[in-house]
Order: structure tokens, then C-alpha cells, then sequence
């Protein structure tokens, strides 16, 4: 019987081709839109991340201005200050934790004709690696003294490394950053999280880094951060020392906790911590701090802004006039119908039947107008590519996921269109038609 | 003679059909009015004045590879080097760019040593040639001498005594003193080191366009070695040949070294790529949903038309002109139209008042609206005028054929 409809309602959308057009038009319109939309809110949101979710957790700790809580939807400063964040190193809890921040310098090697370049970098302990499960092409990361002392040893991004050595295994060998020779000690593979859940500042789909630097670096380079530096006091400053025990925000914290027991332990870690330090005169807050799954720091980090929920709501009204417009369309054809449904009735059709027949037709434009909304949205994501720099790359391209999503939102959405003009056709009355024949 | 009466009486047979068209103008106004006030605000926004020679200037940036390099001697040969060039008009040096997206800012006050309530600013620190470079206009005052630029490192804490501020930042801080601020001192927090006001540029918006800072700012005679860019505005039309030569001199000049270079209209598209996107965006959708809701009156129409055929017939063959059977369909698609757009009016507010809470949106003004029902009104009887004047050519036979 299935089959039979279909051809039915093949033959009947071959017989008003400009009209069915229209339909499968709208349709795809209403679905290239609301999809285009839904695809960069659904790419922008992914977490990387997700693997791991249960068990990694940002760190936030609230020793913000007594007068005012921090600027942001968490009311704590995003990142930690340096003395704390070495601080809580200290604590041997975590299975894997890391303290971090953006640097950068030029990279070079000695006596090679490759152009030196400026490269985008991060300072972190060694357990960046396990704890982000970053996997290593070559080699591994650095020794735990380099996190404590200035050793001069560098992880390369698999890009840099082939920047640099043409992709050949080159642990041991020496690059110079910022001037002096530093040895390979690993090389990563490529690694690319969008959005970068691990650092959402300066940007959530930017590169992630080219080289990684041990944190034992800080005094012998006196660095300061490529990222964001926050304070909320006045502090008098007159050295580099000064700088790293000021009150001044730019590092990330992150901690693997794997059981229950450790999260429970972490915690009371964190508040005793920050009790200790208030009787040194610290954390002039009500006692706060922020254990976060990178699921919650997404949202907390608003990695979708408000012009892209916007824009989500919009394109869900755009579907719906669409669909507005193919019920009314879809009302008109079957009326016109409407004898041929009194024909079938009068010879003995349910009027169920009449209903899943028609039904049939619209699932028909609906999987139509799918197939054009996959298209139109591709050229919508290709166009969005265009017109935004860069980043938008990674983000405005389409999944399994989508595909499958954009045809089911099509079907849907016919067959919702469809609902309504298939019930009043098939409550006609055939008597109407056979008199008028 | 209007004939509404019939017209109300058929429009009542097709009540379903002529709501949903009626639906689908109410939604479409109240879409197509608020992606209007949306764009509108983001071209506005993306259009006031910069206060600089945005379109002549380019920035240079370099990375030293030696470690101890001499940053200070660097920037006086470079400097030095840059002026000298054809096509170039004048060049500074500062801790940031204006419209870059990166940028410093802090709390000024109007008294020594207060901790809250500062007004927040951006503030640069560059020399004697910035308002020249970047191309400001001096609206008071006076800007740096040479020997008043200091060098100070971001470890040390070192201040200067004087600035140079924008015209907004002097109404913010004193907005008793009617822009008479020259001489006048400011602090910032937590502080007893006045610095005193000894210019005013009429307008910097500043490296965040989009904050709520922006267009505050003060410059400070001082030079870092941390943070710097070289800003170079070139003669205007030379700013492409000034941008390849000024980075070909500069590693020639010291080949030990990573330049990076970029234009402020570059920036500037790179700040503002959201906004524009959104605008491009919102006219996407805007006009593809009067192009929608067009095909949809269309379909509707010759739909209507093709059913009553027969009736069309015999009004024609009862002495109906042509121009009345047009005049009918005209008709029946503006009552259609304007209860559409009575119900768009109010979901366009309702609609704008979502936008406002959720998303801090502007306000729908009503000039918007209208405009725009004005404009879906005459979109719907274009549609409908083909299929009404395609009716008009029906035969008064078809009356008789089929009885």
C-alpha cells in the first residue's frame, strides 16, 4: 500500500510542477536556514573535551575586589594569580593538573636557511600533555625539574616540526626561542580543540599553540603572558618578582580528579587553601572557588555568543514562516484535489486511508525540500566561511550528525505541513463530488 | 463600487487558506522589522567615526632572536629609518593599536588614592609624533615635547607626569568643567601621582570599538620595550607601497629579528568580522523571506483563480470588465495583506521585546515598522498582480463550456 502512495504521490506532484516546486522550495529555504544556524551554534559549542568530561575540571578561585565581584557570568576571575597557582601545585591530589598561559617568541635554528618565525606558544607543566590527552608523535614531554628550574627543553606542535625539521623525528635536536638554544624533547600530533575549551581567552577558535615551554621558565625570561592580565588593585610594581607575587590574573588551571574521593579531597584542599591565605590578608571575598567540567566552562565561558543564539531563534521563525507557507500551499493542492479524494472515498476508501495517503505526499516534498535545505546549507556554511576570517574554518562545516538532522528537521516539518491539509481532505465529503462529475 | 462584500463572503469558503497567508505576512513583518533595527544598529556602529587616518595606516611589530638586544637603540634607528622613507608621512611608536582588539586599559579618578568608582579608560603610551601619526586632529592644548617622552618597562613604576586625552574622556572624568580641562590633574587608583591633562584630541575610539570604554582614552609621553607597535601612517594612496618598503628596510636594516605587519583597515574588518556577518546575515534572510512569502501569495492566487474559473466566467459573461475582475483580486489580497499585517505589527513588538531582554537589542521604533509594512503591502499586490491580470484574460465562454 506504501508503495502504491508514493507513486500516487509522485504522480501527483508531476502534475503541478510549479506549485510543488514552491512547496520544495520553501521547505528547503526554511531548512537551509534554520540548519546553516543550528550547525555553527551545534560546531561552536562542541566540546573536545567530551572524552574526558567526568574527570577534568577548571579551576577558579575567588580573590577578586572586596567591593565588587569579578566581571562575569561566574562572579570569579577566569584565571588564577601566579603565587597561587604555583601554590596549588604543591598538592599531590589531582592525577594530573596544569598551570598555564599564552607566550610566544621567535623560533630559529642555527646555521639553516629556514626564515625564523614568531612563534604562538604555551607555558605549562609537563602534565598538559596526559591531562588534555595530547598525543606525541615523537618523543614525550619534559622532565618534572623543568617545571621547577629554567631547563631548556621544548615540546613542537607536529606543524612547527615540520616548519622547522621538514617533519622528521627531531627529539634532541636544538631550535633557538627567544634567542637561546632549547632541545626537542617531543613532538606532538596534530591537535587542534574548536573552540579551545583549554584556554578561552583571546578568542575561542583560535590556533592552538606551535611550541610548548616548561613552567620552570617564568624568572629567567622574566615572561609576560600573550594572553589576558587582569587586576583589580593598585600595586606598587618595581620588579619582575614583584609582578609574579602580585594579585594580577593570567593563568589557567586545570585538574584531573578520577574519583569521588579525590574531587572531596580537592575540595577541602581548595578551602583550606583559601582559609590559610585569608589570615594572611588575602581573598577578601566571602570564601568562593569554582570546580568546572569543560561541558559547564563552555557555557560558563559563553562560547556562543548572544548574536549566534540570536540568530538560532531567528532562523527557527525564518522555518516556520516557510512552514506556514507550505501548509497553505500544500492545503491549495489538496483541495484541488479534492474530487479525486471524493472519487476514492465513494469507492470504498477509509477515510485513514485518504489521511495516510496524502500524508505520504507531503513526507514526499518533505524529503524533497530536505535534500535542498542539505544543499542550501552547505552553500550558506560556505558563504559564512567567506565572509568571516579565518577561524570560521573549522566551525562552519557540516557532520554526519547535521546531515542526518537536516533531513530529519525536513520530514519533520512536512509532515507537521502536511498534518492539517491531509485531515481536512480526508474529511470530505464524497457525495459533493460525485454529483458535480 | 467596491465589491467587499462578496469578497468577505468567498474570503470566508477559504478562511484556513487566507489566514495562513495573513500568518505568514504578520511573521514575516515582525522578522523582517527586527532584523532591520539590528542591522541598522551594527551599520551605525561599524560606521562612526574612528577619530584616525584609518585607511593610510599600517603597524609594524618585530621579535628579537638574540636575547639581549637593545630594544631602545632598535626603535630609534628604526624610527629614524621609516621617516626617512618616500610615501611616508609620519610614524610613532606605541604600546597599542586603535581597533586592534588588544589593548590596555584602567580606572582614572579625580582625586588621589580612591579605590572604587573610577571611570574606565584606555590609555596608550607612545611619542611625540602620535597625533600626527595616527592622523587625530588636536582640538586643544598641546601634544609631547621630544625630552618629555620617557622610557619606562612594565616592571618599573615609573609614571609620567603629563597626557594627552581624548575629548570624551575629558567629559566623562569632569563633566562639570564644560571641556575647560587643560591643566587639570588625574589620578589613577589606589594613587597619589597626579598626571596632568596638557591636550585634547577630538576622537580615538580606541583598540575595543564595541566596549563600554570605548572613544576613552589617554596617551602618555612614555615608551615601553615590552609591548610596542610601530604605527606608520603613509601619504594618502602609498599606503600598500609604504607597508612592502617599511618591511623590507626594517630587516634589512637588522635581518636578527620576526616583523609582522598589518593595515588598521585590516584590523578594523577583523574586529568588526561579527557585526558584519550578522548584518550580511540578517539581509540574507530578509530577503529571502520576502521572496518566500511573494511565491507563497503567488501560489495561493493562481490556486484561487484556477478554482473559481467557472465564477470568473459568468461574471465576465454577466458584463464584468476586465479591470473589475483584476480590481477583485487586488482587493482580496489587500484585506489579506493588511490583517496580516495588523497581526505583524503587534508580533514584531513582541518579538522585539524577546530580542531586548534576552539579547540587549535595540528598540523597535514604529517608523521601522510601518516602512516595512509598507513595503510587505506592496511586495504582496506585486505578487498578486500577475495571477489577477492573468484572470482578467479569462473568456467569458468558459462560462458556457462546461455546463
Amino acid at each position: 500500500m506504501f508503495g502504491y502512495y508514493v507513486s500516487l504521490a509522485i504522480r501527483s506532484l508531476r502534475r503541478t510542477p510549479v506549485l510543488s516546486g514552491l512547496m520544495v522550495a520553501a521547505i528547503a529555504v526554511g531548512v537551509g536556514a534554520a540548519m546553516t544556524t543550528l550547525t555553527l551554534n551545534y560546531m561552536m559549542s562542541r566540546n573536545a573535551l567530551a572524552a574526558k568530561d567526568d574527570v577534568l575540571y577548571a579551576v577558579q578561585l575567588d580573590g577578586w575586589d572586596p567591593h565588587e565581584a569579578a566581571d562575569n557570568p561566574s562572579e570569579m576571575p577566569w584565571q588564577l594569580t601566579y603565587q597561587d597557582a604555583v601554590n596549588l601545585l604543591r598538592s599531590d591530589i589531582p592525577i594530573n593538573q596544569v598551570a598555564m598561559h599564552r607566550w610566544g617568541g621567535p623560533i630559529s635554528l642555527e646555521d639553516s636557511d629556514i626564515r625564523p618565525f614568531t612563534a604562538d606558544s604555551r607555558v605549562t607543566t609537563r602534565d598538559f600533555f596526559a591531562l588534555f590527552d595530547v598525543p606525541f608523535l615523537y618523543g614525550g614531554t619534559w622532565s618534572k625539574e623543568a617545571d621547577q628550574s629554567p631547563i631548556h627543553q621544548l615540546v613542537l606542535s607536529k606543524e612547527s616540526n615540520e616548519k622547522l625539521f621538514g617533519g622528521e623525528n627531531s627529539v634532541g635536536r636544538t631550535v633557538n626561542f627567544n634567542g637561546v638554544p632549547f632541545t626537542v624533547v617531543g613532538v606532538t600530533e596534530h591537535w587542534q580543540p574548536s573552540p579551545k575549551v583549554h584556554d578561552l581567552n583571546n578568542g575561542h577558535f583560535n590556533e592552538s599553540a606551535e611550541a610548548f615551554l616548561p613552567f620552570g621558565l617564568h624568572r629567567a625570561f622574566e615572561i609576560y603572558p600573550w594572553g589576558n592580565t587582569n587586576g583589580w588593585k593598585s600595586e606598587q610594581i618595581n620588579s619582575y618578582e614583584d609582578r609574579l607575587n602580585s594579585d594580577m590574573v593570567w593563568l589557567q588551571y586545570w585538574v584531573q580528579l578520577d574519583t569521588p574521593q579525590q574531587i572531596e579531597a580537592y575540595r577541602d584542599f581548595l578551602t583550606g587553601y583559601i582559609r590559610e591565605q585569608k589570615e594572611q590578608g588575602r581573598f577578601p571575598r566571602p570564601l568562593k572557588f569554582g570546580l568546572s567540567k569543560p561541558s559547564e566552562w563552555l557555557l560558563l565561558n559563553e562560547v556562543v555568543d548572544g548574536d549566534d543564539r540570536m540568530l538560532n531563534w531567528l532562523s527557527l521563525a525564518f522555518l516556520l514562516v516557510c512552514l506556514v507557507n507550505a501548509v497553505a500551499l500544500l492545503l491549495a493542492k489538496f483541495l484541488r484535489k479534492a474530487p479525486e479524494a471524493g472519487v476514492r472515498r465513494a469507492l470504498g476508501a477509509s477515510r485513514n486511508a485518504v489521511f495516510s495517503q496524502h500524508l505520504v505526499e507531503s513526507s514526499c516534498v518533505g524529503l524533497l525540500g530536505g535534500l535542498g535545505g542539505i544543499l542550501l546549507t552547505l552553500a550558506g556554511l560556505a558563504l559564512i566561511r567567506q565572509l568571516q576570517m579565518g577561524y570560521m574554518d573549522r566551525v562552519a562545516s557540516m557532520d554526519w550528525t547535521m546531515m542526518l538532522a537536516a533531513i530529519g528537521l525536513a520530514m519533520l516539518s512536512s509532515l507537521l505541513a502536511g498534518l492539517y491539509p491531509a485531515w481536512r481532505i480526508s474529511r470530505t465529503n464524497p457525495s459533493i463530488y460525485l454529483k458535480t462529475q | 463600487m467596491l465589491e467587499l462584500r462578496p469578497i468577505l463572503s468567498a474570503l470566508w469558503r477559504h478562511k484556513v487558506s487566507a489566514l495562513l497567508i495573513a500568518l505568514q505576512l504578520g511573521l514575516t513583518l515582525a522578522i523582517v522589522s527586527n532584523a532591520l533595527v539590528v542591522m541598522n544598529e551594527r551599520t551605525e556602529r561599524m560606521s562612526r567615526p574612528t577619530g584616525i587616518a584609518e585607511n593610510d595606516i599600517v603597524t609594524f611589530n618585530f621579535m628579537a632572536i638574540p636575547k639581549d638586544y637593545d630594544m631602545y637603540d632598535a626603535f630609534r634607528q628604526d624610527l629614524d629609518m621609516i621617516r626617512s622613507l618616500p610615501g611616508v608621512a609620519s610614524a610613532t611608536i606605541s604600546n597599542h593599536v586603535p581597533l586592534s582588539g588588544s589593548g590596555s586599559a584602567s580606572g582614572f579618578y579625580t582625586e588621589p588614592n580612591k579605590e572604587t568608582g573610577g571611570l574606565g579608560a584606555n590609555y596608550y603610551t607612545t611619542d611625540e609624533h602620535f597625533i600626527d601619526a595616527l592622523g587625530m586632529k588636536l582640538v586643544a592644548g598641546r601634544g609631547f615635547y621630544p625630552e618629555e617622552v620617557m622610557k619606562i618597562s612594565p616592571s618599573s613604576n615609573d609614571r609620567p607626569t603629563i597626557a594627552v586625552v581624548t575629548q570624551k574622556f575629558a567629559d566623562d572624568l569632569f563633566p562639570e568643567s564644560n571641556g575647560n580641562v587643560l591643566g587639570k590633574a588625574f589620578f589613577n587608583g589606589g594613587d597619589d601621582h597626579p598626571i596632568k591633562i596638557i591636550g585634547i584630541v577630538e576622537r580615538n575610539l580606541g583598540p575595543w570599538p564595541n566596549s563600554s570604554i570605548a572613544g576613552r582614552g589617554a596617551f602618555y609621553p612614555a615608551i615601553t620595550d615590552r609591548w610596542f607597535y610601530y604605527i606608520v601612517r603613509a601619504e594618502p594612496g602609498q599606503r600598500d607601497k609604504v607597508q612592502k618598503l617599511v618591511e623590507e628596510k626594517l630587516a634589512e636594516r637588522d635581518g636578527n629579528r620576526v616583523i609582522n605587519t598589518h593595515t588598521i583597515e585590516e584590523e578594523k574588518a577583523q574586529y568588526y568580522a561579527g557585526d558584519n556577518t550578522m548584518v550580511k546575515v540578517l539581509s540574507g534572510v530578509v530577503i529571502l523571506l520576502t521572496f518566500i512569502v511573494a511565491l507563497g501569495i503567488v501560489g495561493l492566487t493562481v490556486f484561487w483563480i484556477t478554482q473559481r474559473q467557472k465564477q470568473i466566467g459568468v461574471r465576465r459573461a454577466l458584463g464584468a470588465t476586465r479591470t473589475a475582475i483584476s480590481r477583485y483580486f487586488l482587493l482580496e489580497n489587500l484585506m489579506i495583506a493588511a490583517t496580516g499585517i495588523a497581526l505583524g505589527t503587534a508580533a514584531a513588538q513582541i518579538f522585539n521585546g524577546f530580542l531586548v531582554r534576552e539579547f540587549e537589542q535595540p528598540t523597535l521604533p514604529l517608523t521601522i515598522t510601518v516602512a516595512c509594512a509598507v513595503a510587505l503591502l506592496v511586495v504582496s499586490l506585486t505578487a498578486a498582480l500577475v495571477p489577477a491580470l492573468r484572470a482578467a484574460n479569462i473568456s467569458p465562454a468558459t462560462a458556457t463550456r462546461s455546463v
